[in-house]
């Protein structure tokens, strides 16, 4: 298999999205908190210490115990504890909130209830919601803000990622031409940039050949395993292991197992069982262009963030969004001149 | 082709197996598991049954096939379609009346793989802590999917702890005789190089050495992964 020879593409057409896991891309959760005014900015540190001895506020170190407030007369403001730590009440004064003699509270003010975020903030995004509310610390993965921006991928990436997807797209048109659904599958391994298998959906052959299940089988292939023949489809091919082994590889004998350390380009979002295939292969990573009803990488499940799963890996979506897109509707069309 | 149009409504609502079928499927579905466990294998038994007769059954073939989507019920799925083709039926209309007996919870794949083929019913012993399709890690046979297929009802807990313990066996055996075979033989490759070679190649031949070692190590912890077994702590069943 010849590598893409990288004619003038329109890098610039799409951008490719990390799918992060839920506890990344959910919205911020609050929780009320008891906060009161610092009256007498001499007092602050001692009432941050007693209050920290006091009232720890497990669970909510990501925030910070004392804000500034500019625009009132007090400029700072502490917080006491957690509104549900403490019996409900009508009229709610400092005495009421702390244990009787634990804390001097001179300058302190009324107390009132403020809203603070419940979580660690794990991306920006969530941080800078988070912040709006109360001031709250982060470790930044700068790895995900920068892929949360598009941006994770050099120009020279975005090409090869872009050859490898039109790859993909080519083989689901030849395989819709040839009766099955227009999904193609390409499987890479990054560090040769070379193209290790290629495949498209067979399901009117068989039900559970998903061009994801395709390509799995093609790799198995070429390291010399493989349990179905697919050579009566053209455009389902794949490169043997032994014509691509770096010369490192060949002098201490080592093949790649399964799929480790490659990536997979599929046209359309994996379903749960291609999901798992996929984790069960141990892909390095995936990048698909649209999304799919039933989806396992970001729609319905996140199999790829799924915790108690032994392998966990990276997904990107958008990758060549438009192009994958038409193959929808070339599907569409197809069905109909069936009549389905 | 088929199944006549009158058994078709009464198919959806009642197909069900009987607990004497339920007692005498797992109770082949075992043997099978004992069998490939006397053989070294993956003690896993898996059969699908359709009027009363077994037209498929697995055992995991990951390790020869090199394509780790090769579970037994994978593979018994595969002899169902071509037991359909074979006989000119209809696939969709044999499988709705299909029940798959099997001696593990099957993973969160082959559960796709039994809704994607209206697989109606399934009957298992133990469940599946690391790779459970069935409620173990997902829930993959009553989620909400309407386009993966047609739901499916499992029957658990059939001769659990028998299933539990066929896989504790099993692993225990291959663990520690696997990593010692694979010492023994590398050492006398070892050995044997360096019988051969220069001292200078000493250091070349260590790290090829360890190499080896981590990745034949790695490859028996991958098996060890693969056929979809819970991990002996966590086997509570």
């Amino acid at each position: 298999m010849k590598r893409w020879k990288g004619s003038p593409c329109d890098v610039d057409s799409w951008v490719a999205l990390p799918v992060l896991s839920d506890e990344q891309s959910q919205d911020v959760e609050l929780v009320e908190v008891y906060a009161a005014p610092i009256l007498d900015k001499k007092e602050t540190s001692r009432l941050v210490r007693e209050l920290n001895s006091l009232c720890p506020l497990s669970g909510l170190q990501h925030v910070k115990r004392v804000r500034p407030c500019s625009e009132r007369p007090h400029t700072l403001e502490v917080l006491m504890c957690l509104v549900s730590d403490v019996p409900k009440m009508q009229v709610v004064s400092i005495d009421s909130l702390l244990p009787s003699g634990g804390i001097n509270c001179n300058g302190l003010g009324e107390p009132f209830v403020v809203k603070v975020p419940a979580r660690a903030p794990l991306t920006r995004p969530q941080f800078e919601l988070a912040s709006q509310h109360w001031p709250t610390s982060f470790h930044e993965d700068k790895q995900v803000t920068v892929a949360l921006r598009g941006e994770l991928f050099s120009h020279h990436q975005k090409e090869r990622i872009h050859a490898y997807m039109a790859s993909a797209v080519t083989a689901a048109r030849e395989g819709g031409v040839a009766g099955m659904e227009a999904i193609g599958a390409v499987v890479v391994d990054p560090k040769t940039e070379r193209i290790i298998a290629v495949g498209h959906d067979c399901r009117r052959k068989h039900p559970l050949h998903h061009a994801v299940m395709v390509v799995i089988d093609l790799v198995a292939r070429s390291q010399g395993g493989g349990f179905y023949g697919f050579d009566s489809y053209p455009a389902c091919r794949f490169t043997s292991a032994s014509s691509v082994q770096t010369e490192a590889q060949i002098e201490n004998g080592t093949q790649p197992y399964i799929c480790t350390g490659y990536d997979l380009y599929v046209t359309r979002e994996p379903c749960v069982m291609c999901a798992m295939a996929l984790v069960h292969s141990r892909i390095g990573r995936v990048f698909y262009g649209v999304t799919s009803a039933d989806g396992a990488l970001g729609s319905k499940f996140k199999i790829h963030t799924q915790k108690d799963l032994n392998h966990r890996f990276e997904v990107y979506r958008g990758v060549l969004s438009r192009e994958c897109e038409d193959l929808h509707s070339m599907d569409d069309h197809i069905k109909k001149d069936r009549g389905e | 082709m088929g199944t006549e149009e009158g058994s078709k409504e009464e198919s959806v609502e009642l197909f069900c197996p009987s607990e004497e079928e339920i007692e005498r499927w797992m109770a082949r579905a075992f043997d099978m598991a004992k069998e490939a466990l006397e053989n070294g294998e993956v003690p896993v038994g898996c059969l699908m049954v359709y009027k009363d007769e077994v037209v498929g059954k697995g055992r995991n073939e990951v390790n020869e096939t090199k394509n780790a989507t090769r579970h037994a019920e994978m593979v018994a799925l595969d002899q169902v379609l071509d037991w359909c083709w074979q006989s000119s039926l209809d696939v969709k209309s044999v499988c709705e009346r299909i029940a798959l007996y099997v001696t593990v919870e099957p993973c969160i794949m082959c559960a796709a793989a039994l809704r994607l083929l209206n697989i109606p019913v399934i009957v298992y012993g133990c469940r599946n802590e690391r790779f459970g399709g069935c409620g173990s890690v997902l829930d993959v046979s009553s989620a909400d999917l309407p386009h993966t297929g047609t739901q499916f009802k499992c029957i658990s807990g059939h001769r659990a702890e028998e299933a539990v313990d066929m896989l504790k066996t099993f692993y225990k055996q291959q663990n520690p005789n696997g990593e010692k075979q694979n010492h023994s033989a590398c050492l006398f490759f070892l050995l044997l190089m360096l019988h051969y070679q220069n001292v200078l190649y000493f250091h070349t031949l260590l790290l090829l050495f360890l190499h080896y070692y981590s990745f034949s190590s790695f490859l028996t912890v991958l098996n060890f992964l693969s056929v979809s077994a819970p991990k002996p702590k966590t086997r509570k069943e």
